[in-house]
């Protein structure tokens, strides 16, 4: 019966940054939010032990606002957490989540089968923390996955690549990275959120885990992306037809 | 050699970051060495496209994925200490770089949108984007080589000049990877590139019913362009395949005209058109984000709007 971990992020929700005076990320009025790739990965590996048994136990590093995810992402399915936050873990980048990932999977979770990680995070989406984490691990990894089924001791994953789909199986323990049209996410309901709070949570702190190593990136700078448009408005009557088309001829984009 | 090293899997896109590679290592005033897995009579075009080197990658046994190179081109690096590292960013490609990225210990910017010498650091100064899209982060790597991937169609392909030369070498053959391909199935083509398409007519969530979808390839046969759509269309209704899928997660497009019909206008998805030339949208929704990052904005049902269009464009072409 394979153990399963699903990794999660606790994220930023995109939606309500705003730009500053001068293009600058504003991000007084955010809320917070499951990464939601990684809801993904969670409904991923609770299927697999549903169809399997087993055990999911869903794994986060992050700031001390990450343990708000923890009641988000056991209401998703999963049988217990292993959250490490800290003051020192904000804003890491994806080496230093990987290094800290790593140290708590084969450290305080210890036997595992399967990790599951989303594609990438919603806030850097930098699609690293995964393969990262497997070579850390050092165990077989394979990314962008569409579909997932265990064999025995194997790994039977459809990865979606630019010319079609490559069908891979891995030996256990292995890590796979899934895309988010691999299935759809359950919304938690009541009794969902009710039985989360009763599920067992192992909170590390930092002193549980090796130091976070040196940044490999540093960020120089963060702006608003502008997308600059001229924002013409047309109505919907005959004559605003005639209008736009001629808005688009004059910008030579019609043949 | 230890200057800027670029590796991608297809010809065109070994061009391309030729092109980059060959401004940044003009830039930092070294070389440029090409990784490719091309036969060895590429390695003549390559040169003459501005590598000053090609490393040859032995060809994978049938059952091989690009991953099993992680460990011989993570002990070249470590041999030759190269400075900047380019990767195209196709799926193996950044799958690739992030193990490579963590064999060497060394930061990564996946998915560059943009790059430049960074004068304080004889490296290089990146830019991408995160937060859906919503923000644009620059950064630089703090040790080498600097790494990135850089999505396909970013840079043109470099030009070939006369009279260069270059050496090939060999790279040594990798161990086999635990992760064995079973089966490859390459998807019929149905739809063409979006991603090379003159015009793209992108339909979301505003379109009640699959069949209603006539409407939009009506108009974009009148445009002579593809249709894409919104991620719920492809993923959740499914009634378009995951390739005309437009946005972050999905297709890059760079057409002339993008026209989105009964598309809100979530960032995600409109990361996926920053490229356009005109951004054009059609909403009954007055409010709704897409007409803030539109250049022209219809508010109207597109049941009427959608003909109306049709019948004007014919009228006069």
């Amino acid at each position: 019966m394979p153990t399963i971990v699903a990794c999660f992020k606790w994220v930023i929700d995109e939606a309500y940054i705003r730009a500053g005076p001068s293009g600058e990320v504003d991000l007084s009025s955010v809320s917070w939010k499951l990464s939601d790739y990684d809801r993904n990965a969670i409904e991923e590996a609770v299927r697999l032990r549903d169809e399997h048994g087993g055990t999911v136990i869903a794994a986060t590093v992050g700031a001390p606002g990450a343990t708000k995810g923890i009641k988000d992402a056991l209401s998703r399915g999963p049988d217990r957490a292993c959250v490490a936050a800290d003051e020192g873990f904000r804003d890491l980048e994806p080496s230093q989540t990987a290094a800290l990932l790593a140290a708590m999977v084969s450290g305080p979770i210890g036997a595992y089968d399967l990790v599951l990680c989303g594609e990438g995070s919603s806030d850097l989406y930098a699609q690293q923390v995964g393969p990262r984490l497997a070579e850390k691990l050092g165990i077989p990894c394979v990314c962008f996955a569409q579909k997932v089924s265990l064999e025995g001791r194997r790994v039977i994953v459809e990865r979606r690549v630019e010319e079609g789909v490559e069908v891979l199986e891995a030996p256990l323990p292995a890590l796979v990275t899934v895309l988010p049209d691999i299935n759809s996410p359950r919304i938690p309901g009541v009794r969902d959120t009710l039985m989360a709070s009763k599920k067992p949570v192992e909170t590390l702190s930092a002193g549980d885990l090796p130091p976070v190593p040196a940044a490999r990136t540093e960020t120089v700078e963060l702006r608003t992306a502008r997308l600059e448009r001229t924002c013409e408005r047309f109505g919907a009557e005959p004559a605003e037809i005639v209008r736009f088309v001629d808005a688009l001829r004059r910008r030579n984009v019609l043949t | 050699m230890a200057g800027v090293w670029i590796l991608a899997e297809e010809h065109r896109e070994v061009l391309e970051l030729l092109h980059v590679g060959r401004g940044i290592a003009d830039g930092l005033g070294t070389s440029l060495s090409a990784l490719t897995l091309q036969a060895r009579e590429e390695a003549d075009e390559c040169i003459a496209c501005g590598a000053d080197e090609v490393l040859l990658l032995p060809p994978l046994a049938e059952d091989q994925s690009l991953d099993a190179y992680a460990g011989v081109i993570a002990d070249e690096a470590r041999k030759e200490q190269p400075r900047v590292f380019l990767v195209a960013g196709t799926s193996r490609g950044r799958d690739l770089a992030a193990r490579v990225a963590a064999r060497l210990d060394a930061g990564l910017c996946s998915q560059c949108t943009a790059l430049e010498i960074d004068d304080t650091r004889e490296g290089i100064l990146m830019k991408r984007l995160i937060y859906g899209g919503a923000a644009v982060q620059s950064l630089r790597c703090t040790t080498r080589p600097a790494m990135a991937t850089i999505p396909p169609r970013t840079f043109d392909p470099a030009p070939a000049r006369e009279g260069r030369t270059g050496q090939v070498r060999q790279l040594p053959h990798p161990q086999p990877s635990p992760v064995r391909i079973v089966e490859r199935r390459v998807r019929e083509r149905e739809t063409r590139d979006l991603a090379d398409a003159r015009v793209v007519v992108a339909v979301g969530r505003g379109f009640a019913a699959e069949d209603d979808l006539g409407l939009a390839r009506e108009l974009a046969e009148v445009l002579g362009g593809e249709i894409g759509c919104t991620r719920p269309l492809s993923e959740e209704m499914h009634w378009l395949p995951d390739q005309a899928c437009i946005g972050l997660s999905g297709v890059q497009v760079k057409p002339e005209l993008y026209l989105g019909i009964g598309i809100s206008g979530q960032i995600q998805h409109l990361t996926g058109v920053r490229g356009a030339k005109v951004i054009a949208a059609v909403n009954q929704d007055e409010n709704a984000p897409i007409f803030g990052a539109a250049d022209l904005g219809m508010v109207g049902d597109l049941y009427q709007v959608l003909p109306a269009l049709v019948r004007e464009m014919r009228k006069q072409s």
